[in-house]
């Protein structure tokens, strides 16, 4: 079983954790020592995940995609005697929507640590131990199999992040930690009941006794859609219910618009092994959550909700792009970059089909791979200039030919430059987009979905002229410096190189091989979008799917007919025999 | 010698492992040997392909001969594909719904009587297909012709480079591009499969991003890459959608049939051409895949990024943005016939916009005064005249839009190329008004460039003349055989104004050749020692050029051997592109030839006779057509307009949403955030401490409580 490899894998930075608090020494050693032990265990983790990766992918070729398989039932953690009916479990587990998330939390972490190296003087002791928590807890995230365990690790993660940003970041650090935790713990808040009450829908319609946290059971028990009830008092769905609540917490996560405005400033005012981190895994919590929660589990109310989601999220895109033109602050304008790729991502989850779905998924590791690059070197600038005013900065290629070289290359895969990772997932999420709103958008919703669909490949054009103007300024033209105090600027050191080098060969290895990765996220992915696709279809009140061609006139005809006769005759029968007379007509 | 697939992949793998090498060593081991992989790869490159232009030549003949019955009855035209790899695949990615094989036949019965579905339609409209892309390379007769365009002309402009860069601090940089575009054109124009054509496409906009702000120090070489590549960027907005459409509609992004689905431009529906789909979508695929060929190709109104992109260093200027990327997007439309020919709307306004962009660039050409720019409109008007034939909607006209493309690239090249010789000579000045009567101290370049010049003016047997003249007749013989027909006054109107533009290129050309060669010596003080003739190394490429100027048309024009050749090619070869073919032997070609070789010659007399003398009625001209020169001279106001209408507005909405975010959108949260505080300080009153004050606020509960329950 391949459990005890990723237990391991979150065990190591845990175990660093632990070895930077408790080994004794003077604070000076303490605090150097603590980076070697947190890049150690940084490193030791990624091997650890990439064989536990390896291991995962044979033993699901071996076992068939049976997960239970290979990750076993897990321990019974809660009333182990077998009467009680509760069912909460110590399970673990990836599968193919957590699995590349899974890695790429491995590999940022130590993009992480080495950026650190240099900056965080200033208790660094403490500072690595709490990075290397964050570590564990985000490997919990995305391993959990059980929604308690996944609630306890998502919130955890908060934990570090907040002293991460409030005692190591910029001037306005308190308020920006503030500002964070209680912003997503509000909607997190939500999340939690929305899970329980998933929980208990599921505990009434399984009818087994059984009250299972297990996500897997649930997804089963869930998706085989239990019938809907209307919520007293409200008058609503209860599934939209849930839904709403869970969005609650994974909107803020995301952030979809217009809930984003805690991350410019989190990131802003965060370290920038914070920015690096929060940019690359933890919005990827958000879009997961959807992932893994709402559409599995209630896609009768994902499909209702999509419209709305949609245009949230191309709203995001157009505006978040818009926001980053405007930026002075390169930090603050790559925070804003990414409430517009996160949008992309979103529209690639909600657009319910197998390419989109696919692309969303694989979008979330693009953009934790080039939105964290792009963190890591603006973190590095600062280190040298002390601003990140783009007025201050000019012609910088001159200076550092090799860190503005890593600009131009990041810049280039989170703008969705061929050959490089970001296109590879945003040209599937667009032409699934795309195919959602021409082939099998719901009438009422055909022309917004298609206005959907043009505004968000026109997002592209906007984020190469954000990415690429920022780019010249800092880097092009006549070189521009601010005042330096006696300091000479140096090019990226070894280990500048080596934070961002790993990040580089996976971005190309993405952008040319994406396949290898769609097809371990295609086996969990498609029929999650199978199944909220089936329920779009099952939800239009005719059989009618816009198709643009001439099958619709029939279609139509039939409608025209239809509401016509409901008003003039009033009598279903006349009309049945009204549309057999259009069908035999045509 | 070597199997075609090998040829296939080695073509545009040699240019790429130079660019690796080159990228990987340049800086420290080559350095000013840094042009040696380039040269090895290119030139290898460029062999390759004449092989594989023989090869193809030598199959599709042997295809033809052969199987007269069997095979001619099921091939259409010559291709051969090979996979790398599979890139990505979506599997059943489109529901069975909604895939064209039931369009196909929606669209063929209404055409044929009931009972006739094509059995095809059947067996894939029942299935879902699946979204597969490939690396695919393939080999055509068009294929063939741009691989050899590509790799020829950058063989030449390597060399060239070798000795225009020399003293370069980024020698090596300027060779791992020149590597790097060079791989991504070839592979470009070998894909076989939208997605990795779009791919290339924009790959190809990257090192040209690269290359234009090769020296980024310069602040208008760093705007210049940024325009280019967001101009780009909107045109492939329109491409993305256009493909995606192509997606919707047919089901595959191939262009060629495999097992899964039948391809977009493949053997099936080439074989039956009443499977396109028509109507609305027809035109919108079209016209969207227009807009991407319109910012490639520099067409109005996406032209603006061509006349920056001259910040470039000139063999770039020569390679890239003359020859060969910009012809990107008449390769495209015209590998896309089949699609065109369904839409008669969609070629009307590709016609439109290659007779706008030709006058409108014509028109900028006359008064600019630094002749890199002038050669830049003239090739944005050069490529007009390529989509005024793809837009005449029939085969010879769109044969002739790719005769043009071959034929120009020789001769854009050369002029170029002849252009940085001056530059280099003139210690980087380019402005005409600076330099003058060069023609005794650079004699080759003198002459090489006197033959550029006429080959672009289309004098008689020069090159341009027959790929100009092809259009031309093209559009004479649209014009007649559609003398009753609703558009006919379109083509009138086109065939005047291309006679004119013809008649204006050759004005400008030779305008810029008497400024820059003619008159008093006058040498710009930055030139130094440096202005006499340039090196062998840039020289020889020069004469090579000119010979080729001198040839390529006759040569491929006798016996029409380049159309015959290239409508080898499938997209070409099928049934409704034949039929378009004229019934006769051209009949009024020489007519055309003659009027059109008049009209060149009369360009040139008065560019003589303007500019040659004194020039005093140049100033007199430009002064009593105050107006027209202004409007020329500063390109009709199209940049400040776009500045006005697009650029500034976008600017001053993402203010305005930035104000928005701050003000309003994150001023809402923290108050919201504020709530639970101004709820707990309204109750905190409440909250005294004092305990007469709570036993008060106990009794007082208390009694509420029973007057509740007893009432």
């Amino acid at each position: 079983m391949n459990v005890n490899l990723i237990l391991a894998t979150t065990a190591v930075p845990l175990l660093a954790a632990l070895a930077i608090w408790l080994l004794p020494g003077a604070t000076g050693t303490a605090d150097r020592r603590a980076r070697w032990i947190a890049l150690a265990g940084s490193v030791l983790a990624l091997l650890l995940a990439v064989a536990a990766t390896v291991r995962h992918d044979r033993l699901v070729a071996l076992h068939d995609g049976d997960f239970s398989a290979v990750y076993g039932q897990g321990l019974r953690w809660l009333a182990a005697d077998d009467s009680s009916g509760i069912d909460i479990r110590f399970s673990l587990g990836l599968d193919g929507l957590s699995l590349w998330l899974f890695d790429l939390t491995a590999l940022l972490m130590i993009t992480a640590v080495l950026v650190s190296w240099e900056a965080i003087r200033d208790r660094a002791a403490a500072f690595y131990a709490l990075l290397m928590l964050l570590e564990s807890g985000l490997f919990g995230v995305f391993m959990a199999r059980d929604i308690v365990l996944f609630y306890i690790f998502f919130e955890f993660t908060l934990i570090p992040l907040f002293f991460l940003i409030g005692i190591w970041g910029h001037e306005k650090r308190q308020y920006a930690a503030v500002k964070f935790f209680l912003y997503t713990f509000a909607g997190s808040v939500l999340t939690f009941l929305g899970l329980l009450a998933l929980v208990v829908w599921n505990y009434f319609h399984a009818g087994n006794g059984v009250l299972t946290f297990s996500i897997p059971d649930l997804q089963a028990g869930l998706a085989a859609q239990p019938v809907d009830m209307k919520v007293p008092l409200l008058n609503v769905d209860l599934g939209l219910l849930i839904f709403l609540a869970l969005f609650a917490g994974f909107a803020i996560k995301v952030p979809l618009f217009p809930l984003h405005t805690w991350l410019p400033l989190a990131h802003v005012e965060a370290p920038t092994a914070g920015s690096v981190v929060l940019a690359g895994v933890l919005l990827k919590i958000g879009t997961y959550g959807f992932l893994r929660f709402s559409l599995p589990m209630l896609p009768e109310a994902s499909a209702q909700c999509m419209p709305w989601i949609l245009g949230l999220s191309v709203a995001g895109i157009v505006y978040g792009a818009l926001v980053a033109l405007a930026q002075g602050d390169i930090k603050r304008l790559i925070a804003y970059s990414s409430v517009s790729h996160l949008g992309f991502c979103m529209i690639g989850l909600f657009a319910f089909n197998r390419a989109a779905v696919e692309g969303g998924t694989l979008q979330m590791i693009n953009h934790g791979l080039s939105t964290g690059g792009l963190f890591a070197l603006v973190g590095m600038l600062y280190e040298r200039y002390h601003t990140r005013e783009i007025r201050q900065l000019g012609g910088l290629a001159t200076r550092t030919p090799w860190l503005a070289a890593m600009m131009v290359v990041f810049a280039l895969s989170s703008l969705g430059l061929p050959g490089l990772n970001g296109f590879a997932g945003e040209f599937l999420l667009l032409l699934g987009m795309f195919q959602r709103a021409w082939t099998a958008a719901p009438p009422e919703w055909e022309m917004l979905f298609k206005t959907l669909a043009i505004l968000s490949v026109f997002g592209v054009v906007l984020g190469a002229w954000y990415l690429l103007w920022m780019v010249r300024r800092v880097f092009f033209g006549p070189l521009v410096e601010p005042e330096q105090h006696g300091q000479t600027i140096r090019d990226l050191s070894l280990r500048e190189i080596a934070a961002l080098a790993p990040l580089v060969v996976v971005m190309f290895w993405i952008g040319l091989f994406p396949n290898f990765f769609l097809a371990r996220i295609a086996p969990q992915s498609d029929p999650i979008a199978d199944r909220v696709a089936e329920v779009i279809e099952r939800r239009l009140p005719q059989a009618e799917v816009s198709t643009a061609t001439a099958t619709r006139s029939l279609d139509t005809r039939i409608a025209i007919i239809r509401s016509a006769g409901q008003t003039v005759l009033g009598e279903s029968q006349d009309v049945f025999l009204l549309e057999n007379e259009a069908r035999r007509d045509h | 010698m070597f199997k075609i697939e090998t040829l296939m992949v080695l073509i545009p793998g040699l240019p790429l492992l130079s660019a690796i090498i080159t990228a990987a060593l340049g800086k420290w081991l080559l350095r000013s040997r840094s042009h040696w992989p380039a040269v090895l790869a290119v030139g290898g490159a460029c062999l390759l392909s004449v092989l594989l232009l023989f090869q193809v030549r030598r199959e599709a003949a042997a295809l033809h001969e052969a199987g007269d019955a069997q095979a001619a009855a099921h091939a259409v035209g010559y291709e051969k594909t090979y996979t790398v790899w599979t890139w990505a695949v979506v599997s059943r990615a489109l529901p069975a719904r909604a895939t064209f094989g039931q369009q196909a036949s929606e669209t063929s019965h209404s055409a044929d009587p009931p009972g006739t579905t094509v059995p095809e339609d059947s067996s894939t409209s029942a299935d879902a297909r699946s979204l597969e892309i490939g690396i695919t390379l393939r080999a055509d007769p068009l294929t063939a012709v741009m691989l050899v365009t590509v790799t020829l002309i950058s063989l030449l402009v390597v060399i060239y480079s070798i000795g225009y860069m020399h003293d370069d601090v980024g020698y090596w940089r300027f060779f791992t591009y020149v590597s790097l575009f060079v791989f991504s054109m070839t592979m470009l124009v070998s894909a076989s499969n939208f997605a990795l054509l779009y791919v290339f496409w924009e790959a190809v906009g990257l090192c040209s991003y690269l290359l234009i702000g090769f020296w980024f120090t310069r602040p208008a070489a760093a705007a210049a890459g940024m325009k280019a590549f967001l101009v780009n960027r909107v045109g492939d907005f329109g491409f993305a959608l256009g493909l995606f459409l192509l997606w919707t509609t047919y089901g595959t992004l191939n262009f060629h049939d495999t097992a899964a689905a039948p391809g977009i431009l493949g053997q099936t529906l080439l074989a039956d051409p009443s499977q396109y789909a028509g109507g609305w979508v027809a035109t919108a695929i079209c016209l969207l895949l227009l807009l991407g060929a319109c910012g490639k190709s520099a067409q109005f109104p996406l032209h603006v990024w061509l006349p920056d992109a001259m910040e470039g260093p000139t063999p770039v200027s020569a390679l890239i943005h003359a020859a060969t990327m910009v012809t990107a997007g008449v390769y495209m439309v015209t590998r896309c016939t089949p699609l065109y020919l369904v839409s008669a709307d969609a070629q009307q306004v590709v016609l439109l916009v290659g007779m706008i962009t030709a006058l409108l660039a014509a028109a900028i050409a006359l008064t600019q005064t630094d002749l890199k720019r002038v050669l830049a409109y003239s090739t944005i008007s050069q490529l007009g005249y390529m989509f005024i034939g793809l837009g005449v909607g029939t085969l010879p006209g769109i044969v002739a839009g790719m005769f043009h493309l071959f034929t120009h690239a020789f001769f854009k090249a050369l002029l170029f190329l002849g252009a940085g010789s001056v530059m280099h000579a003139m210690g980087g000045v380019i402005d005409m008004r600076r330099f003058g009567g060069l023609r005794r101290r650079m004699p080759v370049t003198h002459w090489t460039f006197l033959i550029g010049a006429l080959a672009l003016a289309a004098v008689a047997p020069f090159a341009g003349f027959w790929s100009k003249d092809a259009i031309v007749a093209a559009i004479s013989q649209r014009v007649q055989d559609d003398h009753h027909g609703a558009s006919v006054a379109l083509y009138q109107w086109v065939f005047w104004g291309s006679l004119f533009t013809a008649g204006l290129t050759a004005f400008y050309t030779f305008r810029a050749f008497f400024l820059t060669f003619y008159g008093e010596e006058q040498i710009p003080e930055e030139a130094g020692h440096h202005a006499h003739e340039s090196p062998p190394v840039m020289t020889w490429p020069l004469i090579v050029l000119a010979a080729a100027s001198v040839f390529v048309g006759w040569c491929f024009q006798r016996g029409q051997r380049f159309d015959h050749f290239l409508m080898q090619t499938p997209s070409l070869a099928f049934s409704s592109a034949q039929a378009t073919l004229p019934a006769g032997e051209h009949g009024g070609h020489g007519n055309v030839a003659v009027v059109s070789t008049l009209v060149a010659l009369i360009g040139i007399g008065l560019a003589a006779y303007l500019y040659l003398g004194d020039r005093w009625e140049v100033a007199w001209i430009a002064r009593r057509l105050r107006w027209l020169y202004t409007i020329s001279y500063r390109r009709f106001f199209i940049d400040p307009i776009y500045m006005a209408l697009f650029v500034w507005p976008l600017r001053g909405l993402a203010a305005f949403s930035y104000w928005l975010d701050r003000q309003c959108i994150d001023r809402l949260v923290d108050w919201v955030g504020r709530v639970p505080l101004a709820i707990g300080a309204s109750v905190r009153a409440l909250q005294s401490g004092l305990l007469p004050f709570y036993a008060m606020a106990m009794v007082f509960g208390l009694l509420v409580l029973i007057g509740i329950l007893v009432r």
